[in-house]
């Protein structure tokens, strides 16, 4: 039964919350805005007081009434509390050489969130499902979410940048609250939801008659409701959306965009972050700190080599067709739950309903996105790397080797999934499986940066720390009894070397196998030794081809296409690519046009990874993670994305 | 450690690295460091180099290009190192002119009628900005250098920073001049955070879009002279900068 509560008594629920033990955290006004932050006492909240905003315009101003909540939502969302914009992982300590990482525990308090808006409480169950529904769930922000109370607050006058109602967020506050508040004049109508709100409620000074308020109340709601400032016409959004990839709007709107990365930080659901290793001079003890990102910065999509996104169209897109379109397949829901924050805290004041508006109204084809993928939840973040010894180093070629180390306890993992490697203080970063055994594990790595290049330094006996394995693997047994061609360029024959090694101890189930691997110059073929006893052994019809000769090679020169188009591929076998992007849209191009079904071919992709789970939001490939989708996909289901600029 | 045409704050900083600085001793082998110390000059060769300061003078230019033939990495620091500091504002004027305006003997004055930043006249291995840099940027070079890393120094907007700390918008709440969208991050985003737009003292981020920011700053209320001043600042020698200020001649 809802109650109602005199507006003047705010403050004994301020109170009980204290005597609770929760910190308090309410708008409350700072630097010319209604930011959230801890109050001491209701006197705090910005009574009588309203925010007039508008494209990258954002002004406070007295209202002739003390209303305690009649504004909207500012600079600030709820995420900074759940979701910190830095926070520390993961600890490493060296004690004698041996390095050894930990989880960092959460111990924060428990905070009461009060004023939480209908759009921020859905943006609120949006992180959730981001950080909790798997497959990794990240403990440190469930932990601070299940300790957190929630007083929500109907909105009963709409902002000029609002259009919660266009995203079914709002006015009304509906969701995951433990108390909801409407204020009525100078009454608050008081509703619970849980049994904390229930207890919260039955120490409060209410009285009963909250039927009446609720009348006025819902009429205040559903008058705010028609009276949004903006609106987005969501109909088939995301659709529309990606079929308007080529809509001159995003030149246009790329030419207004500073690409400073405001709006995705302003926005309460964007969890974009960035890992890094803080230095190891002062001391023995280092942390592996997460912050805040934004996909306006280089560094998001840049990997060794490439960078995706390089210019200010391509990031907007990336950010606005994340939010309304490919967040869908990601997470089931919108990535926008129409705060409007984005709108006035974008200092040249670009509209995102306007901005979208425009370009779904454009003539592409809607494309659809596939289906939202459902995850198991494990319990771990998967951030603490174990400490594992190095067994040997085997030198490849002039720039690649092989490191064997210790199998960790109880190890598995898939062909074609992938490990972090670590080393103190330089970072960890994505290595595929290129072998194992009962005992060891071989990493086959190509020196091209920092990281790789401290890992190539590695000797017998060094520890360094592993975290994994990850991703998708081959599909192998989908394979049992089927012609299966393996095309490998450059280092991508790492990845393919322990399905292969595989698929030929187990001759009877894979009896027609071909590898068709291409490489710079015949001192870059890797696993020489071993590549010419598959050949001997005739298990493995393998081809190799040369960009460049020498006097010594007497072999195929040309790109690994031309092996394609020599050979006679069978059309309903299995084909497995791995290597550069370039050399796998070639390879693809033949593939495709002798009528191989794109079903039948699976590819390895890469992109920048910082946390490997799907957290990070760094390796993301239209709907979809590169770390936990892939990296090995059925190109059918990439192939809408496969070699478009952008992505 | 050495220094050309600037204001030895940067070198201060590394002295201001109290804790750290321990560690930075026992780590590598401090040979010269004008600020802390009057030891003259050694020849080299040097391991690590760390420049301070802008190209002004001949001798300047005689010096640098010593240094760097017995360098094994050579790093800028601070504006005036990485893009001519405040002193290349010269460059955009008349230099005798100032010269005679500010010295009652211009005949002794031996000076280049340009200040331009190191990477202009000799190769450079990293290059770190701030006026002054960032204490805890500078420990992470040293340490990335040490460790044999790429530094994390990322080149993003200061927004990101300002936000990330909590920071009100001033350009949002106030129509405040603020080049922040278009400034190299590292300082932490201090000016905001003391209600003040940001100066550019970091210079231009990657891919800045100083011609949206120009029209922001007009649509504000500024004219072409007073978008040319917020340009050239600390950094206005900047390439980005240097550009988008002659656009508003
Ligand atoms: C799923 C997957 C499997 C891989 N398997 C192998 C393998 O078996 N053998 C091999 O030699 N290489 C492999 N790579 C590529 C390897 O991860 C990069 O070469 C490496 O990250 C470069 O780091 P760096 O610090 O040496 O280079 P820098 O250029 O200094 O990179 C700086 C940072 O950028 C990021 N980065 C750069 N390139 C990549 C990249 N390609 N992928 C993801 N993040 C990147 C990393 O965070 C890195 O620390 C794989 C990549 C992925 C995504
Ligand atoms: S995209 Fe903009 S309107 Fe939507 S939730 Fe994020 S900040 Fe709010
Ligand atoms: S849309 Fe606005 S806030 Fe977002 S990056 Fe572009 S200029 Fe910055
Ligand atoms: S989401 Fe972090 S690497 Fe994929």
């Amino acid at each position: 039964m809802p109650e109602r509560i005199a507006a003047t008594e705010l403050n004994s629920l301020v109170s009980l919350l204290q005597a609770d033990g929760y910190r308090v955290i309410a708008p409350t006004i700072r630097d010319g805005a209604i930011v959230y932050d801890e109050i001491a006492s209701a006197g705090e909240l910005p009574v009588g007081w309203t925010d007039d905003q508008a494209p990258g315009e954002y002004r406070l101003r007295r209202r002739d009434d003390s209303a305690a909540f009649g504004y909207v939502v500012g600079p600030h969302s709820w995420k900074q509390f759940l979701f910190p914009a830095r926070e520390q992982l993961v600890t490493l300590r060296v004690r004698d050489k041996q390095p050894e990482w930990s989880a960092v525990a959460d111990e924060g308090p428990a905070y009461a969130f009060v004023g939480v808006r209908g759009c921020d409480l859905a943006a609120i169950e949006i992180q959730d499902t981001v950080f909790t529904k798997g497959p990794f769930v990240d403990g440190r922000y469930r932990a601070r979410r299940d300790r957190c109370l929630i007083i929500a607050v109907n909105c009963t006058e709409a902002g000029d940048l609002c259009f919660c109602a266009s995203m079914g967020t709002g006015p009304r506050a509906d969701g995951d609250y433990d108390l909801r508040l409407t204020e009525v004049g100078d009454e608050l109508l008081v509703e619970a939801a849980s049994a904390r709100g229930r207890s919260l409620m039955d120490r409060l000074p209410t009285q009963a008659g909250g039927e009446a308020l609720q009348v006025q109340a819902d009429q205040a709601i559903t008058q705010c409701g028609d009276a949004m400032g903006r609106s987005l016409n969501v109909t088939d959004l995301p659709a529309k959306l990606m079929g308007n990839l080529e809509h001159p709007r995003w030149q246009d709107v790329a030419e207004r965009c500073l690409s400073c990365g405001n709006c995705t930080m302003a926005c309460p659901t964007c969890f974009c972050s960035n890992i890094t290793d803080t230095s190891i001079l002062s001391g023995d003890e280092t942390a592996r700190e997460r912050s805040w990102d934004s996909c306006f910065t280089a560094d998001h999509s840049t990997i060794h080599g490439a960078q995706f996104r390089p210019d200010v169209k391509s990031r907007y897109q990336q950010w606005l067709t994340h939010k309304l379109a490919t967040w869908t397949s990601q997470f089931g829901t919108s990535g926008c739950v129409g705060c409007g924050r984005c709108i006035a805290w974008c200092p040249v004041g670009i509209d995102i309903t306007e901005e979208a508006n425009a370009i779904a109204a454009g003539p592409g084809h809607p494309a659809p996105l596939p289906e939202p993928k459902q995850y198991e939840a494990r319990e771990n973040d998967g951030q603490v790397p174990v400490p594992v010894r190095v067994a040997s180093v085997v030198r490849e070629t002039h720039d690649t080797v092989t490191l064997t180390l210790d199998l960790p306890d109880g190890y598995q993992h898939g062909h074609g999934q992938f490990n972090m490697l670590s080393l103190p203080g330089v970072g960890d970063v994505p290595i595929s499986v290129s072998g194992s055994n009962g005992q060891a594990l071989e990493h086959t790595l190509r020196d091209v940066g920092k990281a790789t290049g401290a890992l190539a330094d590695l000797v017998t006996g060094d520890v360094l720390g592993l975290r994994g394995p990850f991703g998708t693997a081959w599909p192998i047994e989908e394979a049992v009894g089927r012609s299966v061609v393996l095309i490998a360029g450059g280092i991508g024959l790492a990845p393919l070397r322990s399905v292969l090694r595989e698929m030929i101890a187990r001759h009877d189930d894979f009896p027609h196998l071909r590898l068709l691997y291409g490489t710079r110059t015949p001192n870059d073929i890797l696993f020489s030794r071993e590549l010419l006893g598959w050949i001997q052994n005739s298990r493995v019809r393998a081809h190799v081809t040369v960009d460049r000769g020498d006097s010594s090679w007497d072999g195929n020169i040309g790109v690994v296409t031309k092996l394609i188009r020599r050979k006679r591929l069978p059309k309903d076998g299995l084909y497995f690519l791995c290597g550069p992007e370039i050399m796998m849209h070639f390879a693809l191009a033949e593939l495709l046009a002798d009528d191989v079904p794109e079903k039948n071919i699976y590819v390895s992709m890469e992109r920048n990874m910082k946390c490997a789970v799907g957290l990070c939001g760094r390796c993301q490939y239209g709907p979809h993670f590169v770390c936990k989708d892939g990296p090995v996909f059925r190109y059918d289901q990439i192939s809408d994305i496969f070699g478009k600029s952008g992505f | 450690m050495f220094k050309l045409a600037s204001c030895d704050g940067c070198q201060l900083t590394l002295l201001d690295c109290e804790d750290e600085l321990l560690a930075v001793a026992e780590a590598v082998d401090i040979v010269h460091f004008p600020e802390a110390s009057s030891k003259v000059l050694p020849d080299g060769p040097f391991d690590v180099v760390l420049v301070e300061g802008s190209v002004s003078t001949t001798a300047q230019l005689d010096e640098l290009r010593h240094i760097r033939a017995c360098t094994r990495v050579l790093i800028t620091i601070g504006a005036c190192a990485t893009t001519g500091g405040i002193q290349a504002l010269r460059n955009f004027a008349d230099h005798d002119e100032f010269v005679r305006a500010v010295y009652a003997r211009p005949d002794y004055i031996d000076s280049l009628t340009t200040a331009t930043p190191i990477a202009d006249h000799v190769g450079v291995d990293f290059e770190l900005r701030g006026c002054p840099i960032d204490k805890g940027q500078l420990i992470e070079v040293i340490t990335a250098l040490l460790v044999g890393r790429k530094p994390a120094i990322p080149d993003e907007s200061v927004c990101l920073e300002c936000k990330r700390r909590g920071t009100v918008c001033v350009v949002v709440t106030k129509n405040e001049a603020c080049l922040g969208p278009v400034t190299h991050a590292g300082c932490g985003a201090i000016c905001p955070a003391f209600a003040r737009g940001c100066y550019g003292c970091f210079g231009p981020r990657e891919r800045p879009n100083t011609r949206a920011l120009a029209t922001l700053l007009k649509k504000h209320g500024a004219d072409d002279p007073e978008v040319r001043r917020h340009f050239r600042l600390f950094t206005g020698y900047s390439k980005e900068f240097r550009e988008e200020s002659e656009r508003h001649e």
